[in-house]
């Protein structure tokens, strides 16, 4: 017994070298190396066309940005950067409003076909809504999309770019070589951002919609002749498959759903874990050429675990959700470099104007002298320097008064804006002058004032509470109307003052014209005022970026001058990186956010 | 039989409506599904707005929208069943199929192991009861019962996940800390195994001796990074395993059971050095079918040994060779460890903290699997030392009833030993609560686990309902609330059938 297990023991330690040595490299064979980079994101890619209602989102334009070029993008500033290497445009002529796009020469998609002016028609056909023919029409007992075949049958982009100025673009633009001519029915100062669309393969949408048997090229012309003849026996089935034929939570069998035309390519995609994206070899044109041959993007949606897993070298660059505890996290770890910057949300105070309240001139027999006089008594009482000591510093050191309504603090024209629109009335809380205020309107104190904000919001609670605070002390008694409906609520009179953000997604100059304009769709206050409205219609024709920031200083002015309300501070972010990893990471405030120069990162060590 | 079957589900048909009917309206009022478009300075958010309000009615009020819902699952009577999209145009089903998978696989392994492990410690405090062990679990137990399940997720992963990739980096263990460590094990030895003073004492010094003996081995070898068992370590802890399963199996004194053990360690030992030769080609579906061939051997050489009582050799033949199997399997993975840590991607830090797989890693068999584990393993830790407590105090509580039966008395009165008494008349009987318990359980964290989920970055279903709710996602929620409550009501069902199954004295014909 005793031999044989020493004999049994002695043949197994050699058996067990021997295989240790044989079978340990065998293992890892199959592990192959290059430069890779893992970044968190918080939300899953699930749709490669970032232009649907549905795939509209940042989670998906992130990826979308680093798989695509594009006339132009944004930066840091955030400016908008012009990129000739894929492709050119110039305004021809301001009425009718024309401009020519030219795509460089040698763009081309992963599978080898050059992106051509027939993918540009489609972006333009698809986006604009030209060629929409029907709405889906829900049956509202069972929801059951009633008009089924008619959507089949019929030509239906579901794009969230719809109405976003690219409607503007009725006639099928001119196709001349490798440029396409638009002309706009009316003027749109905002042109350059209303092109600025993702393309989606012309030739792969008609091949996997029409005719999967067409080679690429006559594909791609198809599309091109079914746009501009508005064959709608095409363009149905092409519409149908560009709106949701792209939707994609993995890695589609077929190649061709996930071509690139920039300079990384989507290899491989795992639902809800990760995205990779591989250097594209087919991408010469450009100088985004990159450096970090795999990107890998994983999805982490708790921060607190984004943080742990930056901790953990499991990804290296972080952007979550800025918190207190978040940061207090991020500063504990050693080699991670911590941006805290401003995102693209304004948080504002809003004064009702026409509910009959005491900001509203009806109260008070129609004398709007008194009113302007109340709101501008009411808006002198706004602790905004304090909010932002108390609730943004701690987030953002940097934090900074956000003083003006329409343009993005650090954008072009900021500076001369806050000098000029009289913000600088309300820098500081000015109770005495706010009594002095009351007292020249001859109103009697307390004035109430009802007060909305988002009930479930810690930040707005605590804004709310310094706010009423110091109201009080000048002689209003601030009615707490806090509310989880708020958004819902918004508009609806039930409030005299409102705190929320606007959010902006792009620098364009018109956006704010929704908000302030008389009758625009983002006018939630009922604020009317002709010289405003009328400095509006002048800018909807400059198409001179300094006259632009000339006439919305002129408005900004008057919005001052009228105690229309106050900005506050735009919402602090946070952007981390590990800097023994990776290094060139910049923050930006608008999407693609810290994506925006994938091609400046570069591998440390 | 029947009529209860058929009572019951009605019953559940009933609940399940009435609930989802108020975890719909609930949801809808939670919330504005409009809210991140409401903040929009799009020029075209009024058609965003219009779109979505639209694509999912928004504009009919919760308490009527719920039955737009209900007809899309009615209708799968005419084969159009629908669950809706969720807020971002994904059809739910495909959500719920994804999640469900997820959540299985983590909570598979923490279930198995909180079941085995709690009933461990259940029965082992039962029969010492009042002994300091038993105060010690107690303890400890109702403390990991009490703790906070995020809590404990986040500080599993900084002082075990983090501390542990961190120490691989740097690989030195203090003598302090293994003359600490040394210490404690032989005084949890010590308080574990009791007895007499003297005996006491000697564990506490073995114990102390050995695993201060394995840590400086575990220090100088810089094992963590390159671990291994080798076939000597395997012959030995398969012996150990054999005697051990004999003892509870059929008891010592049954020396067919025990040579049947004993011969199909040895057979795994033999066996060692030709699975290495075809480890590398091994899929998963070959190794379970390994294992099921090693169970079947292991009961053939039983009845071979056959024995005053041949069902226990062969019982003692089959559960040995599924240990010693996989005592080879642990050792195969341990080779492939050093291969796994050292690869690009994972660049020395294997234990993960979010995910369940590292991104880009393929491999063998072996690598993927001690991904899988990696990833696992903290997840797995953290729902098991929260489900733990509870399964040791119901089986500790439901032995020492049993163990005050009458029946018991008289099976010791007859002669029989402590093991046949402790076995096979007291332990299988105190396992017949436990059934309900456990499947209770399987229903309460396939939607339970979200907490746990959210922090390791696993997307199942407590993730589907996180989302849900913060996007007042309506149709998402329903789906995680469908699936999640026909789950529990099944198992509710499967509990009471299995007790009147195992339980002679229920009968369920009502």
């Amino acid at each position: 017994m005793r031999i044989r297990r020493f004999g049994a023991a002695g043949a197994a330690i050699a058996a067990g070298a021997l295989v240790l040595a044989g079978c340990a490299p065998g293992g890892g064979s199959e592990i192959e190396e290059g430069t890779a980079l893992s970044v968190a994101w918080n939300q899953a890619f699930y749709a490669y066309n970032g232009n649907t209602a549905d795939g509209n989102a940042t989670a998906n334009n992130n990826i979308i940005y680093m798989m695509s070029d594009s006339f132009a993008y944004y930066d840091d500033t955030p400016a908008l950067v012009q990129n000739p290497d894929f492709g050119s445009y110039e305004k021809l002529s301001d009425d009718p409003l024309t401009i020519k796009y030219t795509l460089a020469d040698g763009v081309k998609w992963s599978d080898g076909t050059a992106v051509s002016t027939a993918d540009l028609l489609l972006s333009w056909a698809a986006n604009s809504g030209a060629f929409n023919n029907v709405e889906p029409e829900v049956d509202p007992e069972t929801g059951e999309v009633l008009n089924q075949d008619e959507i089949d049958a019929g030509v239906f982009f579901d794009s969230a770019a719809i109405g976003g100025g690219l409607d503007l673009v009725t006639e099928v633009p001119e196709v001349d070589g490798n440029s396409i001519t638009m002309t706009y029915s009316e003027p749109f100062v905002d042109w350059e951002l209303a092109f600025n669309l993702q393309l989606i393969p012309a030739h792969v949408t008609y091949q996997q919609s029409v005719d999967d048997a067409a080679s690429d090229a006559d594909a791609a012309a198809a599309v091109a002749t079914a746009i501009e003849e508005g064959d709608t026996e095409v363009l149905g089935p092409l519409s149908a498959f560009w709106s949701h034929g792209y939707d994609m939570v993995s890695m589609p069998s077929d190649p061709d759903l996930v071509l690139s035309y920039g300079p990384y390519v989507i290899t491989d995609l795992v639902q809800d874990e990760f995205v990779t994206l591989t250097a594209n070899e087919g991408y010469t044109w450009g100088e985004h050429k990159p450096v970090i041959e795999e990107i890998t993007v994983r999805f982490i949606g708790d921060p607190l675990a984004a943080v742990q897993a930056l901790e953990n070298g499991e990804v290296s660059i972080i952007a979550p959700q800025s918190t207190a505890d978040i940061l207090t996290a991020l500063e504990g770890l050693d080699d991670v470099t911590v941006d805290t910057t401003s995102d693209a949300t304004y948080e504002h105070v809003d004064l009702t104007v026409n509910n009959g309240g005491p900001f509203d001139p009806a109260t008070y027999g129609g004398d709007a002298e008194k009113a302007q006089l109340v709101r501008q008594a009411f808006l002198k009482t706004i602790p905004r320097a304090e909010i932002i000591e108390k609730l943004i510093k701690p987030l953002n050191p940097e934090a900074v008064l956000d003083d003006s309504q329409t343009i993005f603090p650090g954008a072009p024209g900021y500076d001369d804006m806050i000098a000029e629109n009289g913000s600088a009335e309300y820098a500081e809380v000015d109770i005495e002058g706010a009594k002095a205020l009351l007292a020249e309107a001859g109103v009697t104190t307390p004035v109430e004032v009802n007060f909305m904000y988002a009930l479930s919001n810690p930040r707005r609670v605590n804004e709310y509470q310094l706010i009423a605070e110091s109201a009080a002390q000048a002689g209003f008694t601030v009615i707490d109307a806090g509310n989880d409906d708020w958004g819902s609520k918004l508009g609806d009179g039930s409030y005299d003052a409102v705190v929320f953000g606007w959010q902006s997604t792009s620098t364009a100059v018109t956006s704010s014209q929704a908000t302030f304009y008389s009758t625009g769709g983002n006018n939630l206050n009922g604020y009317a005022n002709e010289e405003v409205d009328a400095l509006y219609d002048q800018l909807a024709v400059e198409y001179d970026p300094e006259a632009q920031i000339d006439l919305l200083i002129e408005i900004e002015k008057i919005l001052w001058a009228d105690a229309y309300g106050v900005t506050v501070f735009q919402f602090p972010g946070v952007t981390a990186y590990d800097n023994t990893v990776v290094d060139g990471v910049v923050p930006a405030p608008l999407a693609p956010m810290f994506f925006w120069n994938f091609w400046e990162w570069e591998l440390v060590g | 039989m029947l009529t209860f079957l058929v009572r019951r589900l009605l019953a559940s048909l009933v609940v399940l409506l009435v609930a989802s009917y108020i975890v719909y309206v609930l949801t809808a009022y939670s919330g504005d599904p409009l809210e991140d478009l409401r903040q929009s300075t799009a020029r075209n958010k009024e058609y965003l707005m219009q779109q979505r309000t639209e694509k999912f009615n928004l504009d009919v009020p919760p308490p009527l929208r719920y039955f737009i819902w209900l007809s899309g699952l009615l209708r799968g009577f005419i084969g159009q069943f629908t669950l809706g999209e969720n807020i971002l145009g994904q059809a739910v089903t495909d959500q719920v199929a994804a999640a469900i998978g997820m959540t299985l696989q983590l909570i598979t392994a923490s279930l198995v192991l909180a079941v085995f492990i709690g009933i461990t410690i259940g029965i082992t405090t039962a029969l010492r009861q009042y002994s300091t062990y038993d105060y010690s679990a107690t303890f400890l137990s109702f403390l990991f019962f009490s703790l906070p399940s995020f809590w404990v997720a986040v500080m599993l992963k900084q002082y075990v996940g983090i501390a542990f990739n961190d120490y691989l980096e740097d690989p030195v263990i203090p003598p302090l800390v293994i003359v600490g460590v040394a210490l404690v094990a032989g005084l949890v030895w010590m308080v574990i195994i009791g007895g007499p003073v003297r005996r006491r004492l000697i564990v506490f010094a073995s114990a102390t001796l050995a695993t201060g003996a394995v840590f400086t081995f575990i220090a100088l070898t810089d094992w963590f990074n390159d671990p291994s068992l080798g076939i000597v370590v395997i012959a030995l802890l398969g012996a150990g395993v054999a005697v051990l399963v004999t003892a509870l199996v059929a008891g010592l004194r049954n020396r067919k059971a025990l040579y049947t053990s004993l011969v199909v360690a040895l057979v795994g030992v033999a066996l060692y050095y030709p699975f290495q030769l075809i480890s590398l080609s091994l899929t998963l579906w070959s190794v379970i079918a390994l294992g099921v061939l090693a169970i079947v051997v292991g009961v053939v050489i039983g009845w071979l040994f056959a024995g005053p009582d041949r069902d226990q050799s062969m019982r003692a033949g089959g559960i040995t060779a599924l240990f010693v199997g996989l005592l080879v399997l642990l050792d195969r993975f341990m080779q492939s460890w050093d291969i796994y840590v050292g690869s690009g991607t994972i660049n020395g830090r294997p234990i993960g903290t979010v995910g369940s797989a590292t991104p880009g890693l393929t491999g063998s068999f072996w690598i993927e699997g001690i991904d899988t584990f990696t990833h696992l393993l903290l997840p797995t830790a953290g729902l098991m030392l929260i489900s733990l407590a509870g399964y040791s105090r119901y089986s500790r509580a439901s032995l020492l009833e049993v163990m005050n039966q009458d029946y018991i008395r008289t099976a010791r009165a007859k002669g029989l030993t402590e093991r046949t008494v402790v076995v096979r008349h007291a332990f299988r009987n105190a396992l017949i609560p436990l059934t309900t318990i456990v499947a209770f359980d399987v229903g309460g964290l396939i939607g339970g686990a979200v907490i746990t989920e959210n922090v390791f970055g696993w997307s199942g279903m407590g993730k589907l309902f996180v989302d849900a709710l913060t996007t007042v996602d309506v149709n998402q929620m329903m789906g995680f609330f469908l699936v999640t409550g026909v789950v529990a009501i099944t198992f509710n069902l499967l509990a009471d059938l299995a007790y009147s199954a195992l339980d002679p004295r229920i009968r369920v014909n009502s």
